[in-house]
């Protein structure tokens, strides 16, 4: 089976995975989130009919009544459709409009900011590893002190210093609220202003476990012989550390990509509460609040396909970069 | 004990201490005074909260609550993590296979979204210690079981653990005995990791007010300092401490990793930078014979370590022009540091003492970094022990050759690099067109060609080879070594040869040099070395290799 194929298989088992456990995981635990649910509706003024209860029961199971197995299929076709519910904390609006509303500020926000993370703890990581020994190494304990540091903390410091203190950033939100959301210049411009402090967090927590890991796969990699050959061959100690060092050691960097972008996203959902950032993290935790179950499971499953599709592109992208994946017939 | 180790230890243990006794000596954390968000003062070190708790006794007993969390999730998760890594990699087959699978799929589904919908469903007055730690040990075990798992898989097949196996031991004796004792390293560094991860997801879930009823933890310090509007009342006090007792144990934790790292893999440990290779202070440049390419004069190099080991010492070689000059030697001779010092590719701790190496009129030792690397590969080129290793993995063998040539010829043309590669790789017998292959898609003795055509680019005068054939098989072997007698003839360079194949170079050599203990014991011509030996040991080499006959003739093949 080729490498593409086989990848292509395990991010389906996964979707599947995470599509069943969002189903089972209201039928196991105890309580009565169909009852909570139907209440607040009928404090939002929602039409508590029949219908609206049988939805719910579809998304969280009932306490009788029809099959698992048929509330599974029909939650499945649910699913396809994009019928996620409506979400009560912000009735009457669906739980799939929500989450279009607020998902692209926090691809963005995360997306651009992992990747300026990923680039420059790599850039980092490989100079420390190869000027190892100079005053660099110090680097190393101050940055994996960073990314032990929460997250929200980290926000709320950063807020305390630069926005409350010198008055440089906005102290919360996404975008100046006078502005109409649009692609005026005036509101991007706005939007970046806003997000630079998010970012800055993020960046500045997960850099550590980027560079740390480049930094010892350097190390690894220079008494590798295909460096000492690179040496006797004269070539410049830039192409060394760049083509022969850098471009071996990226790659377990490249392959645990998986487990660092999980955690990447973890802390960026709470960076998003501290700053009441208008994404999908700050919605995730507003349903929380209000027990908006559905809502809750609709966020829960576009992150998690968001973060498989993430990492379905890498695991391509590494098919790329390195040739011997691409022939090897065993599953890693 | 290594400093990293003993640091992080140190503090680890004096943040345990302070959640451990700390809350027996600071009073109670929940009694309330009517000095709401005095700053720290002599009476409260740490200030107070809005309600007037003191801040420091409030530190101390959620020290004491987000380290017991952290250990439960710890010793439940290496558990999970143990049964699915080390079980799983040790049964094999499907068992393997599914596990696996499970450990990725729980691996690539994101950990936080997964607790929050959890609790979220659990009832608050149903949020126990228990249950929460319970989550987190579901939703945090499946990287370390991927860790454990890679690791059980390569010593699962190491001798020793085969021979248990083999002779019939249980399968949880193998395990037990033989498995997890080599495995404690991995796991004590997976269980700190999980101790730290176990604290930060706590502390998130506590904060977004889904963390156990009733429990006191740093997160729950945050939630109430974000809540009493701390940050806008810049009460720094209050919700600053908690974030460093967190940042701080994190801190050792990993400061506790890097020093298990080092002990297994002892290439991470910290090393002084060395600022020269060559401590040779006055080279004595010997008068060079007229028809010499490379003299090596009274040439030692010392390993630095303690204590120092003599490797390379006094050695005195004269190589011709177009002469194929021996050097045999057990392993660790020193004849591999030889042939790097000659050429100043020796690491740290490696160091040459004294001595001179002249090429042509060329003081080796005395080129600054720069004429140094000009020099290498354009006059003295090297083939070495692994072809599987020489060449880099990731990028396809135009490209390895190509930058030779681009670095040491910036001037020539694209199509006359792609030219003179092609033109290298028929001379040594290898079909142009794998030009794009990759070194994996090569055989060993292709890929110890492709290190020859690479090495013969740039028309240098010596080449140093370094055991070239020796993982090859008897007839590529052969076939590689009449292909370099070949192109010695064509080409007329000079080439070191180094091998423990003493037979192999009677053969091949003009002349033979002898290393025993970094020393050149016997250097004569091959017929010398053969027929007259000087030295004891080399007659002990010499009688060493099996005969057929009886006769000592039966060594040339």
């Amino acid at each position: 089976m080729s490498y593409y194929v086989r990848k292509a298989a395990f991010y389906l088992a996964a979707l599947w995975a995470a599509v069943t456990l969002n189903f089972v995981i209201p039928r196991l635990l105890p309580g009565n989130p169909v009852d909570i649910l139907m209440a607040k509706l009928q404090q939002r003024g929602g039409t508590v009919d029949p219908a609206a209860r049988k939805a719910y029961e579809t998304l969280l199971g009932t306490g009788g009544g029809g099959s698992v197995f048929q509330e599974y299929v029909a939650y499945l076709g649910n699913l396809l459709r994009g019928d996620l519910g409506v979400s009560v904390s912000a009735f009457p609006a669906k739980v799939s409009e929500v989450i279009a509303d607020s998902l692209p500020w926090t691809v963005v926000l995360v997306g651009l900011s992992t990747l300026l993370s990923f680039l420059l703890g790599v850039g980092l990581g490989a100079v420390v590893g190869w000027k190892r020994g100079t005053w660099l190494d110090a680097l190393v304990p101050a940055t994996t002190v960073l990314s032990a540091v929460p997250y929200f903390w980290l926000a709320l410091i950063l807020i305390s210093l630069l926005s409350s203190g010198l008055g440089w950033f906005p102290l919360t939100g996404g975008y100046d609220v006078v502005l109409d959301p649009g692609w005026s210049g005036e509101f991007i411009g706005s939007a970046i202003y806003h997000g630079i402090l998010p970012a800055l967090t993020i960046v500045i927590s997960s850099i550590g476990g980027w560079l740390l890991g480049m930094r010892n796969m350097m190390v690894s990699a220079m008494s590798e012989d295909y460096v000492l050959t690179a040496r006797a061959k004269g070539l410049t100690d830039r192409r060394i550390m760049i083509r022969y060092t850098a471009r071996n050691a990226v790659l377990p960097s490249v392959a645990g990509f998986a487990i660092s972008l999980g955690f990447v996203v973890s802390g960026s959902l709470v960076t998003e509460l501290v700053f009441s950032y208008p994404g999908i993290g700050s919605k995730l935790l507003q349903a929380v609040q209000n027990n908006d179950y559905a809502l809750m499971q609709g966020i829960f499953l576009v992150i998690t396909i968001a973060v498989l599709g993430a990492n379905l592109v890498v695991d391509l992208l590494y098919g790329l970069i390195d040739a011997r994946t691409r022939d090897r017939s065993t599953v890693s | 004990m290594r400093p990293k180790l003993a640091a992080g230890l140190g503090l680890a243990g004096l943040i345990v201490l302070f959640g451990l006794i700390g809350p027996l000596l600071t009073g109670d954390p929940a009694t309330i005074r009517d000095i709401g968000l005095t700053p720290p003062s002599g009476e409260h070190l740490l200030g107070t909260t809005l309600t007037g708790q003191d801040v420091l006794a409030q530190l101390a007993s959620a020290t004491r609550g987000s380290l017991w969390i952290g250990a439960l999730v710890a010793v439940m998760a290496t558990v999970l993590s143990g049964i699915f890594g080390i079980v799983g990699a040790y049964a094999g087959g499907a068992v393997d296979e599914v596990f696996s699978l499970f450990s990725n799929v729980m691996l690539v589904i994101p950990g936080l979204p997964l607790v929050i919908v959890i609790t979220a469903f659990v009832p608050p007055d149903e949020r126990g210690t228990w249950n929460i730690a319970l989550v987190l040990a579901i939703t945090g075990w499946a990287a370390s079981a991927r860790v454990l798992r890679a690791q059980t898989l390569s010593l699962r097949n190491r001798d020793y653990v085969a021979a248990a196996r083999v002779s019939g031991e249980k399968t949880w004796r193998v395990i037990g005995v033989e498995i997890l004792p080599n495995l404690l390293p991995v796991l004590a560094s997976q269980f700190v990791f999980t101790v730290v991860l176990a604290i930060l997801s706590e502390a998130g879930l506590s904060f977004l007010g889904l963390g156990a009823a009733n429990s006191s933890t740093l997160g729950t310090m945050f939630y109430y300092a974000q809540n009493g509007f701390a940050l806008q009342r810049e009460a720094w006090w209050w919700f600053v401490p908690p974030g460093m007792v967190i940042a701080l144990f994190g801190g050792a934790l990993a400061l506790i990793n890097f020093g298990i790292d080092e002990i297994i893999n002892p290439r991470l440990r910290d090393r002084p930078r060395r600022k020269r290779d060559v401590v040779a202070v006055e080279a004595e440049i010997a008068p060079v014979e007229p028809d010499a390419v490379l003299t090596v004069r009274n040439l030692n190099v010392v390993y630095q370590s303690s204590p120092p080991v003599h490797a390379v010492k006094n050695v005195s070689l004269t190589l011709r022009r177009g002469e194929i000059l021996g050097l045999a030697g057990e392993s660790g001779c020193g004849k591999t540091t030889l042939a790097y010092a000659i050429n100043r590719l020796h690491r740290p701790p490696a160091e040459v003492t004294s001595g001179s190496v002249t090429f042509d009129d060329v003081d080796v030792l005395a080129l600054e970094p720069e004429e140094l690397r000009e020099f290498r590969w354009v006059r003295l080129s090297m083939v070495f022990q692994g072809a599987m290793n020489s060449l880099n993995p990731v990028t396809p063998i135009r490209a390895q050759l190509q930058d030779a040539l681009r670095t040491h010829r910036p001037s020539m043309s694209a199509p006359d690099r792609e030219l003179r590669c092609a033109e290298m790789l028929r001379l040594v017998g290898v079909d142009p067109a794998r030009l794009g292959a990759y070194p994996h898609e090569l055989s060993g003795g292709m890929r110890q060609r492709v290190m020859i055509a690479m090495a013969l680019l740039l028309d240098p005068q010596v080449m140093i080879m370094d055991e070239p054939t020796t993982a090859l098989d008897v007839l590529v072997q052969r076939e590689i070594l009449n292909e370099i007698k070949r192109l010695r003839d064509e080409l007329q360079f000079a080439v070191v040869f180094i091998t423990h194949d003493l037979p192999l170079l009677l053969e091949l050599s003009d002349r033979i040099a002898v290393m025993r203990d970094g020393e050149v014991v016997e250097y004569a011509t091959a017929e010398d070395v053969y027929l007259r030996p000087e030295h004891p040991y080399t007659r002990q080499l010499l009688a060493s290799f099996p005969s057929l006959t009886g006769d000592r003739g039966a060594l040339i093949r």
